[in-house]
């Protein structure tokens, strides 16, 4: 198990220079824009648009960017057929059991699409933004408490020894445990739980040393300086002010267009 | 980290007020956070795998294993006793999904996460976060998935479907036995060990 090729450093970019917190604010709204879209069209535009970005700008190694699809394609397909099969509608397809719809289709290839769209975004939010700077940069600029910042990048530190630690306690509790008939080592559920717990309470304990080193140092008594701070310049605002105004254009003109449909469809 | 001297926190932290978060607990809801979204990121990887296998089942299979993602917010009530952990504790463990590890289900999780958190924490703020017997988990646990499913049906289109009963039900089983009962019975495992001696949980148990 190895979750540090999630945990990687970021390659330079011109989207890995900018603003972490004006990044995640563009996926978060174009998220929530997202969620009252109940039309195949503009997900698929802005899927595309942010398929073009991510090629574009985020320098990510062609690998990275396929296999980074795998997940969310395979939840958009289920999504999709779920719909077509169980939306009742106008009839498209009907051969019992089988009984395919146009609302469903519809409905169905909206939402797959919404999942692609989201995904591609998160891909190029996630692939070109460093955990420390994004955490740094929302204390310095969403006035995220520093109590909250430290601590949440203590977990992050944390984060990253886990998947040894994981690994210690498996071999720990599997030199101990009695091999399957074939030789092999155990690893079912109830092996799972041992050493899920056994995690847990070494990570607490690790966590209240912590939070005593941390507190030793003053930390949330005072205004503190940060290291190596994020900058926020005009080029920031200027992504989110082109982002976010692509996003009107290909809404309005998907309206225009008539295209366009509310989640009134659901009903 | 490990060379921090071990010292005993003062008696007087038991008179804090029940809206106020220590630096403690704070960073003990992050550590839960992090363990959990550690083992939930372990299971999706052999749940993706097992959902794209099973297809268009694998959508409604997700609503079994649903109140495992519960399970953050009773236990951080339980061990902090203060207003709002559950949900901080939620949005947290989201974050660290999200951000951390890479999930691509996006910044959505963070407004279902504050919802489910919302829901988990309920029962507990409306007993003062005095009572934590079986009755207050299990709801609880249906809560939490209840407030989640109806943000989920939007979100996802479930409203209208045939499913959605049979949706809607399996769900709550789910957050009932595994967002609630499992949730008392980790928290009940971990007061044993003694590792959360120095929280509210500890206090009250040695008041």
């Amino acid at each position: 198990m190895n979750a540090s090729s999630a945990l990687g450093a970021v390659a330079p970019s011109p989207l890995a220079r900018r603003n972490p917190t004006v990044k995640l604010a563009i996926l978060f709204i174009v998220s929530l824009v997202l969620l009252v879209v109940f039309d195949p069209v503009t997900p698929a535009l802005l899927y595309l648009l942010g398929l073009a970005a991510v090629l574009g700008f985020a320098r990510l190694p062609m690998r990275t960017i396929v296999l980074a699809h795998l997940p969310f394609v395979g939840f958009a397909l289920g999504i999709l057929v779920v719909n077509a099969l169980s939306r009742p509608g106008e009839v498209l397809v009907d051969l019992p059991p089988i009984r395919v719809t146009v609302e469903g289709l519809l409905v169905g290839s909206a939402l797959a699409l919404r999942t692609m769209a989201i995904g591609i975004l998160s891909i190029g939010f996630i692939g070109t933004t460093d955990p420390v700077a994004l955490m740094t940069s929302l204390h310095q600029h969403a006035r995220l408490s520093a109590r909250v910042t430290f601590a949440v990048l203590a977990g992050y530190r944390m984060l990253q020894q886990l998947p040894r630690e994981w690994q210690v306690i498996r071999q720990a509790q599997s030199v101990r445990t009695p091999f399957r008939e074939n030789g092999a080592t155990r690893f079912g559920i109830s092996e799972f739980g041992r050493a899920a717990f056994t995690l847990l309470v070494v990570s607490l304990r690790r966590g209240e040393r912590m939070s005593q080193s941390l507190e030793s140092r003053g930390l949330g008594l005072g205004a503190r300086t940060v290291w190596r701070p994020v900058p926020l310049g005009p080029a920031d605002w200027l992504l989110l002010a082109g982002t976010l105004g692509l996003l009107a254009l290909v809404i309005a003109g998907v309206g225009t267009l008539g295209l366009g449909l509310g989640p009134g469809i659901l009903f | 980290m490990s060379a921090a001297p071990s010292t005993t926190t003062p008696a007087a932290a038991s008179a804090r007020p029940i809206h106020r978060f220590t630096l403690k607990d704070l960073v003990l809801i992050v550590v839960l956070g992090v363990v959990f979204g550690f083992l939930y990121w372990a299971l999706v990887q052999a749940w993706t795998g097992l959902s794209i296998l099973l297809g268009p089942a694998g959508d409604l299979a997700q609503h079994v294993l649903l109140g495992g993602w519960l399970l953050v917010a009773p236990i951080a009530v339980a061990i902090v006793r203060t207003r709002f952990a559950g949900v901080i504790a939620e949005i947290l463990a989201s974050v660290i999904e999200v951000v951390f590890l890479g999930s691509a289900v996006g910044p959505m999780l963070f407004v279902a996460a504050a919802i489910q958190g919302a829901g988990s924490e309920l029962p507990f703020a409306l007993r003062r976060y005095s009572s934590f017997g079986w009755g207050s988990y299990a709801l609880s646990g249906l809560l939490g998935s209840g407030f989640v499913f109806i943000f989920s049906a939007f979100r996802s289109g479930w409203f209208g479907q045939d499913l959605f009963f049979l949706r809607l039900g399996i769900q709550l089983a789910s957050g009932v036995i595994l967002g609630g009962l499992l949730a008392k019975v980790i928290v009940e495992a971990l007061a044993k060990t003694g590792v959360v001696d120095n929280y509210a949980i500890g206090r009250a148990l040695n008041a």
